[in-house]
């Protein structure tokens, strides 16, 4: 009825303005970028002439960006692990029936809605040394402790990822929770019926169903810690040195600090490959996973 | 025996509860703690800020912090340049986008169905890889640091994810509810504004509320894109360093902080359903 030939046209007119404004912002862009990648330019010394690949081959010589991807590693999968375990645990909290059930739903969605940059400078204040909120707690306890949480390559590391997870593990849950509410409550009714208690039901039933949900969950989030730039720019500067430093935090400063374009985009062409590789691969993975 | 089963169940029942309460502690305390810090810190006098312990309950509240960044960080200037973007970016993002919607849901031609999939696909493709040409491109075509040139930028920023779910959304509206409009004799933009668009008023809502956080979070476009215009998000990080390269400001980091943060609180506590349905629908990134 409405799918006639003749209003084809209509179709185009509505979908237009969308279709102008996404493709104007992500095609020309991103073939230029690829284009870029080949070429030697930099601003600074008014270089721009044809590379080759040479640009390519520079990635895999340069220190800085060998420490951003070790990092950009360690991130993704520490941040990701604890993602998946706690998340899963609060996914549960959130899920138990109980009076603060409404006011706990509705107080994950803070970290969530926050800006990033303001978690970053916070967390730039809470781990000082000196009138941080963390040292202010633990030396409650241990009266004389110091630690410059931010100086320190290791304890920098591991600020950026607390307070990833600050953010982020409540939109996990909450993405978790949606899949545990599909659970009837027969299944346990069931279970308990045939004897079994609390955790064996969450190994045997809970587990198992929302795994896939979990799993699928992870290739966003990957992709979501791969391209991670505000946190960083706002919390440490990539610091100390470029410990710290995420793969999309060096590829900005080489585009708009170090005025680095064609090194920058070559980068950024890697980066997107990884992404779009790993996309696939899981894709691949998941669908295998269903049969 | 029977009196002392129930005795034992009903000692079970409370430590369940029990234990439930004590889980609910230790999240709310992780989440609120941090950002009750941040308030506190924005109302102590910086004097009484730079010691140890932290008082948390502070002996002189004042607002000085806000009337600092009033009276020379130029606060509401920032705040009205970041409502007027975010404002028109809702209101002209929500209009394309239904419209987009409607036809992705309704037109199912390999044609139509295939820049529905070009536009949902651009999701993966990260800010840093469009940014450097993407902003050459502005500044030749002169849109660079200007209204009109931010606001592009945000609309396109909030299209997938808006197209997205309204689209499944239209999907779910019965089509005979419009082909008995039709057979009553309404024609195209009727059906679309009467019959559909009415129907489509909480998944607007829903959108519009996450659109409006995703918009207050997005720091990477107007902190590229723009030099003069400054909104809440970059603005935070751009305060008057003070003492040495590396102190935080932090009387007036939590001031700020706390502005964006207060339209945020109050928008979680009133819109907490549908920003759990939105979520849980499309999976936002904020």
């Amino acid at each position: 009825m409405i799918d006639k030939k003749s209003l084809q046209w209509i179709a185009w007119v509505l979908i237009l303005p969308v279709l102008l404004l996404r493709g104007f912002t992500t095609i020309y862009p991103v073939i230029k970028t690829v284009f870029n990648s080949f070429y030697d330019i930099r601003i600074l010394s008014g270089v721009n002439e044809f590379a080759g690949i040479s640009n390519y081959l520079n990635v895999f010589k340069d220190q800085k960006v060998i420490t951003t991807l070790k990092f950009t590693g360690i991130f993704v999968v520490v941040s990701m692990f604890f993602h998946i375990i706690l998340g899963v645990g609060l996914a549960l909290i959130l899920n138990m029936k109980f009076k603060g059930r409404r006011f706990l739903r509705t107080i994950v969605l803070i970290p969530w809605a926050m800006p990033s940059v303001v978690i970053g400078m916070a967390g730039k204040w809470a781990f000082n040394n000196d009138y941080g909120l963390i040292n202010d707690f633990v030396r409650r306890f241990h009266p004389d402790f110091q630690l410059n949480w931010l100086i320190n390559t290791g304890s920098a590391r591991a600020a950026v990822i607390s307070l990833d997870l600050w953010k982020d593990l409540p939109f996990f849950a909450i993405l978790v929770l949606s899949g545990l509410q599909f659970i009837s409550s027969d299944i346990y009714e069931a279970a308990k019926v045939d004897g079994a208690n609390a955790v064996k039901s969450f190994f045997y039933i809970t587990l198992p169903l929302i795994m896939r949900n979990v799993l699928t969950l992870c290739i966003p989030f990957t992709l979501w810690r791969l391209t991670g730039f505000d946190l960083v720019y706002s919390m440490t500067s990539g610091g100390p040195g470029e410990d710290t430093s995420l793969i999309a935090y060096r590829i900005t400063m080489e585009a708009f600090t170090n005025l680095n374009v064609g090194y920058a985009a070559a980068l950024a062409v890697l980066l997107f490959l990884v992404m779009a590789a790993f996309s696939w691969f899981n894709m691949r993975f998941m669908s295998r996973f269903e049969d | 025996m029977n009196k002392n089963n129930d005795v034992k169940y009903k000692v079970y029942r409370c430590l369940t509860v029990a234990g439930k309460w004590v889980l609910f502690a230790v999240v709310a305390f992780f989440i609120l703690f941090p950002v009750y810090w941040i308030f506190i810190s924005s109302i102590t006098p910086p004097g009484e800020l730079f010691k140890m312990p932290i008082d948390y309950l502070p002996d002189h509240p004042t607002l000085d912090s806000y009337i600092y960044l009033m009276e020379n960080v130029g606060l509401l200037a920032k705040i009205g340049s970041t409502v007027l973007i975010i404002g028109v970016t809702l209101v002209v993002g929500t209009v394309i986008c239904v419209m987009g919607a409607y036809a992705f849901a309704r037109f199912r031609s390999k044609a139509v169905s295939a820049a529905f999939g070009f536009i949902v696909a651009t999701m993966l493709i990260p800010e840093v890889v469009t940014a450097r040409p993407l902003y050459e491109f502005m500044q030749k075509v002169k849109l660079f640091d200007t209204y009109p040139g931010l606001i592009i930028l945000y609309i396109s920023s909030v299209i997938p994810f808006t197209v997205l779910i309204l689209r499944n959304f239209v999907s779910e509206i019965p089509v005979s509810l419009e082909e008995a409009a039709s057979i009553d004799g309404a024609n195209f933009a009727q059906r679309l504004f009467l019959v559909v668009l009415p129907l489509m008023k909480p998944a607007i809502a829903t959108v519009c509320i996450i659109n409006f956080i995703n918009c207050l979070n997005n720091f990477f476009t107007p902190l590229y894109y723009a030099n003069g215009i400054q909104v809440l998000s970059v603005a935070i990080v751009q305060l008057p360093l003070r003492d040495n390269m590396y102190g935080v400001p932090w009387d007036l980091v939590s001031a700020m902080g706390w502005i964006i943060l207060l339209p945020i609180i109050i928008f979680v506590a009133i819109f907490e359903k549908q920003i759990m349905d939105g979520i849980m629908a499309g999976g936002v990134k904020a």
